[in-house]
């Protein structure tokens, strides 16, 4: 299981310290979706050899207008293994769903954002994963929370009809604010999630960087082409 | 009152917690009490956290670093579980939470789960980003004092000046 973090200058903790946290907390990787705003420098290979845990290097892009997303999304494509779009406005919500470069349209219930029929079947078309963030749930009180447990149940239902692709992250920015994936699980089964439902949409996380990195890899021509290994002439 | 027969009493489970904060904040136990009630009563409803319990039995706390022993009804570890992952601000410091365990008494919570470690933590200038900081280090990690906050660090960030 994988968590997706904004960390330091995005958030409050380094690159370093989430990963170890995260590994300490019994999760396989990290993925560093800073804002394109606010990178983070770091040495992914340093840090999963210290920590034993994998680092994926991913980028969120935020921006209001499609146009520089679109070229936003173009430029980290080919540096980055995960590209996720902040969403949170049907402007770039829609923007993400239709674009089969996107990894991940994140929080798009966030804000006055919202998810449809229409965008949900756009997202599975292109293989745009829907993100559930849990953040509200974890760290919001009274009616905003209530707010975002129901757009949370209202993403669900849509997705569940659809069987779109999913991904879970309780969105940390701090060290602090990383939970356990048996604590997620527990929090997802209060909010009426199933403890699997949570454990598939935090693996895919680490299914999307897999097929990334193949992606990127040197073997990889293009769909259903690979470089293979061919006979030696003797 | 005489006390209950033994198969009438109800079975406990004791959850083994870890506290983590900035180092210039302070947790105290009732605050942490406070709190955790909240965050049953928010997330489980009352007749929820009525049958989690959720009675702070031990509580240690030092140096942004703390220790408690939860009460839970047994059977309903995972709801209590999701509360105590809700908490995530006491008297205003962020705090990160993490259950280590859950035991049956809570002699065993403490000596499997719980390491009342000799928190030797110290202040150090630190170049951390190409700037001179004081950092408060332990056990190979960091916290980096900025401007107005804390940024979390470890060895792999900063440099001992």
């Amino acid at each position: 299981m994988y968590e997706a973090v904004h960390a330091h200058p995005d958030g409050q903790s380094t690159v370093a310290r989430l990963a170890k946290t995260a590994a300490d907390y019994g999760f396989e990787g990290v993925v560093v979706r800073n804002h394109s705003d606010a990178r983070a420098d770091y040495d992914p290979e340093r840090i999963r050899d210290e920590y034993g845990i994998d680092v994926v290097e991913g980028v969120e892009i935020r921006t209001d207008d499609r146009q520089s997303a679109s070229g936003a999304v173009g430029n980290y494509r080919t540096t980055e293994t995960i590209v996720a779009v902040h969403g949170g406005t049907n402007a770039m919500n829609r923007f993400a769903v239709e674009q089969a470069k996107v990894d991940v349209l994140a929080h798009p219930m966030a804000g006055d954002g919202d998810i449809n029929h229409v965008l949900v079947k756009a997202a599975v078309e292109n293989g745009v994963r829907l993100e559930f963030d849990l953040s509200g749930a974890l760290r919001q009180s009274g009616g905003r929370r209530v707010r975002t447990l129901q757009s949370l149940r209202k993403l669900r239902e849509i997705v569940d009809h659809y069987d779109a692709p999913y991904v879970v992250s309780a969105e940390p920015t701090s060290h602090l604010e990383v939970r356990a994936p048996r604590e997620l699980k527990a929090l997802g089964e209060e909010i009426g999630f199933t403890r699997e439902f949570i454990e598939d949409g935090l693996a895919e996380w680490g299914r999307l960087a897999e097929r990334n990195r193949h992606i990127h890899s040197e073997s990889f021509i293009e769909p259903g082409v690979e470089r293979g290994r061919y006979e030696e002439e003797s | 009152m005489k006390h209950l027969p033994k198969h009438l009493r109800p079975r406990w489970r004791y959850l083994a917690i870890e506290l983590e904060t900035w180092p210039d904040e302070r947790i105290g136990r009732r605050s942490f009490q406070r709190e955790l009630w909240y965050a049953g009563q928010n997330l489980l409803g009352d007749p929820g956290s009525a049958d989690a319990d959720l009675t702070v039995m031990r509580f240690w706390f030092a140096d942004g670093r703390g220790e408690a022993i939860v009460r839970v009804r047994r059977g309903e570890t995972e709801p209590a579980r999701a509360a105590l992952a809700c908490l995530d601000e006491i008297d205003g410091a962020p705090v990160g939470v993490r259950v280590r365990g859950i035991s049956g008494t809570i002699r065993a919570a403490e000596e499997n789960y719980l390491r009342r470690r000799g928190q030797d933590s110290e202040e150090r200038n630190v170049v951390f980003g190409n700037e001179e900081r004081v950092a408060v280090l332990r056990d190979r990690v960091g916290d980096v004092r900025l401007d107005e906050a804390f940024a979390g660090a470890t060895d792999l960030d900063y440099d001992l000046a």
